[in-house]
């Protein structure tokens, strides 16, 4: 892609604001800065402006120009992701959908609600929480990450080992189309799509089909009653096989979260939540539902937690001590900075009955580095996070953490697994896609693109394995995220 | 010609022809031949040599959904999966399972059973109905309001293209976000853009206990006032059906329309809930609470039907659930306007609506209804198709519903996958 000269940049800049109006048009090298990463900050790249808009007909008039110019675009939520999915790989414009943030409607009846794609996870959640419903999905960026965020990456979270991630979630989507900024709704309100699943489809394609303007989710009542069980085990091995036996018996929990000992380490420094610093692994369970048997489902997961060799195991006596236990779940991430500069968050899934033999192997791997590993993931459904802790000011120690990540994702391919449960391909793993597809899986990929986004000028460069990349990967390059730094987040 | 290569492909007992044909015959149409490969290999030979020949492949399962959609629009062969039949694989402790496509869902569900699971799709004609047929046709039952239809379940599948290639989409475990979904696009495609060979799903275990009751109502509006009472409170139902007084009749129910519930779940979940539904449809002027038999269950989907004596066409209509008795009512009353009998039923928690027109002297009057009922669906935004009709009807009126600028898409996606128009051309939306 050829760079603009200052005289092209300088008519288009004043073309966009006209669309946009004031404040609505961002080109100043120091203001395109903030957007140059999302979470995944070892990669940046510098679009040419960032707009933002404030409705379907903005998006479409931003993405005629873009196809006029030949110019790529490439829409943005919180910039929590966290694999470069939204970072402007080939210059090009940064549709910023953060004004696009308001609760259109709110259908109690029907149970749905139909949102612009800007608004935050959890904000949906607090809106209709007084009358009793919340919003599924629940990425642990949620108080930061947005609806069109999620729809991107098909997000999942702790709780959707029983509840399903976003695409189980949305029924319909208005879309701006790559080519033509024509605004098309996919799917509806209704249950069932006419045709193709192509609100199915769209979900999770990483921004390449195309810009949501509105979604229709599905809000859930609130469960009657919940329950959390704390676990402490001496091996990994018993706490996994404690997740198996869970299963066999045929409970199906809401979620069930692992915590190695490095990881509880640095929790109990950081936080003190009350997890044993000894324990080599923690199960933190959940169970919800109908008041009704509730009792007995978490007596029975205690007992698979006893026969699977846990030395302790307790249900949270109330609603404090659960938020407590689940404190030192979710600030697991903050946590590692007491022992570690800088960390890499992994994401790969595995079949669950797969679990010790790959962790095992993590460590073995991270260990045969000179790196340290600590684990602190989504065991229920097999959804790995590896988070290799690492000096980025020692020369070397960055690039022995990506091999390290690479060597990890292979283990997952060759158990049956997957390289990525929720965090995407984005452009981190787009090389890595060849683990898991054929050629002949990719091609057929690609056509189903190029259905949608034929000129490719629609968030290019993402999820496809290629050898042009102009995304600078710098020494030094690890800094938390701004959300990071304000406590508001933290990344699994 | 292309018999012969047909049969060297696939061996010559594998090839169907003349009169034996008839079976799969569709919508009218006969085939050129059934051809029954007998591994994935031979499917995509069949494929290649098939269009190399210029004629269409039309997938087929258990040929439970051949009456859905528009007449093909060119000849071509029949490409059937019986003889790919095995489960793949089963492992319990990942609540996961491989199945190859010409499995029948009772059979897959009876192997799981013993031992603890189920794949939570009820679908009607389970005997008959393959994996891969479910998949393709995205069928669904009542236990929906629950566990969900196909794209909640499904995780990965493997097609051969309409070029003959093999590809794999989506993959073995339960969360997965690499590369497209292609499993989504699958679900629902009725074998217009690949031929599904197997399928991955994601399983659950199989519940302590499970009932399903029925309370009727003297007027329909009550049903759907005690159903929307039901979803705002604390019941977890996996089964929400409405049927009016002709369908409850064909389930053995006496007295007017009925609200029929399932609970699954720990004996005590039942218990309680079956409890807590006797008071509240009590207050509500709800009858006396009737135990079904678990029979009852896979004939509800198909209730609607089996109501009318001699069915002249059944639409299936996807309405807001708040939506779901006045298009019951609405679709009954246009029906008498032109002297005919309908009847009806609905997954009515999903809005999931099924409306049977009774055969009558006047075959216009068939057409005018049908046209009326999409009316009715559309107006609320929801959108109604064809699940059964004679080619009288169809030529009368589409098949599916208007697919509007979406089909422009729909169209796109397949002109890229299957541009030579192989796979099952003619019978799908917009055209395709």
């Amino acid at each position: 892609m050829p760079a603009l000269t200052a005289e092209r940049k300088s008519w288009l800049r004043r073309e966009l604001l006209d669309l946009l109006g004031p404040g609505g048009v961002l080109s100043d090298p120091d203001e395109l800065l903030v957007y140059e990463s999302d979470g995944l900050t070892l990669l940046r790249a510098l679009a040419d402006f960032v707009v933002f808009p404030r409705t379907a007909e903005h998006v479409a008039s931003v993405v005629r120009v873009a196809n006029r110019e030949r110019l790529p675009f490439v829409a943005r939520g919180a910039g929590t992701g966290l694999s470069g999915g939204c970072l402007p790989a080939e210059g090009g414009i940064v549709i910023s959908m953060m004004r696009m943030n308001r609760m259109l409607e709110v259908d109690y009846d029907n149970q749905i609600a139909v949102v612009e794609p800007g608004l935050v996870n959890l904000h949906l959640s607090w809106a209709v929480g007084p009358r009793g419903f919340y919003y599924a999905p629940d990425p642990s960026s949620q108080q930061a990450c947005t609806i069109g965020g999620n729809i991107a990456n098909n997000s999942g979270g702790p709780h959707t080992l029983k509840y399903g991630v976003t695409v189980n979630h949305v029924l319909g989507l208005e879309v701006v189309m790559p080519e033509d900024g024509r605004i098309v709704w996919l799917g509806g309100r209704t249950r069932d799509a006419l045709g193709y699943d192509l609100t199915g489809l769209f979900v999770g394609s990483e921004g390449t089909f195309g810009i949501a303007t509105k979604v229709v989710v599905r809000i859930l009542r609130k469960p009657q009653a919940v329950k959390t069980v704390l676990a402490v085990f001496d091996t990994i091995e018993e706490a996994s096989a404690a997740v198996s036996a869970i299963i066999a018996r045929g409970l199906v929990p809401a979620a069930v979260e692992m915590i190695d000992q490095l990881t509880i380490q640095a929790v109990e420094d950081a936080f003190g939540c009350g997890y044993p610093r000894d324990a080599a692994a923690a199960l933190l369970i959940e169970v919800d539902g109908l008041r009704a048997g509730i009792d007995g489902q978490a007596a029975r997961i205690e007992a698979a937690c006893r026969e699977s060799g846990a030395r302790e195991v307790r249900t949270a006596a109330d609603e404090a001590e659960r938020q407590l236990l689940w404190k030192g779940r979710k600030s697991a991430f903050g946590a590692y900075g007491r022992v570690s500069p800088a960390y890499m968050v992994m994401d790969g899934v595995i079949p669950r009955t797969k679990l010790p033999y790959v962790l095992g192997r993590v460590n073995d791997i991270v260990a045969a580095h000179g790196l340290r590993v600590g684990n602190v993931f989504h065991a229920g459904d097999g959804n790995l996070h590896p988070n290799i802790l690492y000096d980025p000011r020692k020369a070397g120690e960055e690039a022995r953490v990506v091999q390290a990540g690479a060597e990890i994702m292979k283990v997952c391919a060759d158990v049956g697994g997957s390289i990525s449960g929720e965090h995407g391909i984005g452009l981190e793993k787009a090389d890595f896609m060849p683990f898991i597809f054929t050629a002949a899986d990719l091609a057929f990929m690609l056509r189903v693109k190029t259905a949608f986004n034929p000129t490719d000028l629609c968030n290019p460069g993402k999820i496809f394995p290629t050898k042009k990349s102009c995304i600078e990967v710098g020494p030094m390059a690890y800094r938390p995220h701004a959300i990071e730094e304000q406590g508001l987040a933290q990344r699994f | 010609m292309l018999l012969d290569t047909l049969r060297s492909v696939v061996g010559a007992a594998h090839v169907v022809t003349g009169v034996e044909l008839s079976p799969f015959v569709i919508e009218g149409h006969t085939p050129i031949a059934a051809v029954f490969p007998g591994t994935v290999d031979e499917v995509a030979a069949v494929v290649r040599e098939t269009a190399a020949a210029g004629a269409a492949v039309v997938p087929w399962g258990g040929g439970t959904a051949v009456s859905v959609g528009e007449p093909p629009s060119r000849a071509g062969i029949v490409l059937g999966l019986r003889r790919l039949s095995r489960l793949l694989e089963h492992e319990p402790g990942d609540l996961t399972a491989t199945v190859e496509a010409g499995h029948t869902l009772a059979a897959l569900q009876a192997t799981l059973r013993a031992r603890g699971q189920w794949l939570s799709l009820d679908p009607p004609d389970a005997e008959r109905a393959t994996v891969g047929g479910v998949v393709a046709a995205n069928a669904a039952g009542p236990r929906r309001q629950l566990y969900g239809t196909v794209r909640d379940l499904l995780i990965g599948l493997t097609v051969v293209t309409a070029e003959g290639a093999v590809v794999r989409g989506g993959g073995k475990v339960v969360k997965n976000v690499a590369g497209y979904d292609l499993p989504k696009l699958f679900v629902g495609s009725r074998g217009t853009l690949g031929i599904i060979v197997d399928a991955t799903f994601k399983l659950r275990p199989v519940p302590d206990d499970e009932r399903l009751v029925a309370v009727g109502f003297d007027r329909l509006k009550d049903c759907g006032a005690a159903a929307r009472t039901l979803l705002a409170g604390d019941l977890i139902p996996s089964t929400l059906d409405v049927v009016d007084h002709a369908a409850a009749c064909a389930l053995g129910l006496a007295g007017g329309p009925a609200l029929v519930i399932g609970f699954d779940g720990l004996g005590e979940q039942v218990e309680w809930q079956v409890a807590e539904f006797t008071a509240l449809v009590g207050s509500l002027g709800g009858g006396d609470v009737a135990t079904l038999p678990p029979s009852a269950w896979s004939r509800l989907t198909t209730l609607a039907p089996e109501a009318v004596a001699l069915p002249a066409a059944v639409m299936s209509l996807s309405v807001l659930p708040t939506l779901v008795v006045d298009t019951m009512e609405q679709g009954a009353l246009v029906a008498r306007q032109r002297g005919l009998v309908s009847a009806w039923a609905a997954h009515a928690g999903v809005g999931a609506v099924t409306g049977a027109l009774q055969a009558g002297a006047d075959s216009a009057a068939v057409t005018a209804v049908l046209a009326e009922w999409r009316t009715i669906a559309r107006a609320g935004g929801g959108h109604a198709s064809l699940t059964w009709a004679p080619l009288g009807v169809k030529a009368q009126l589409p098949a599916w519903d208007d697919a509007g600028a979406a089909g422009r898409i729909m169209q796109r996606i397949k002109a890229q996958l299957d541009p030579g128009n192989v796979l099952n051309p003619g019978r799908f939306v917009a055209g395709i």
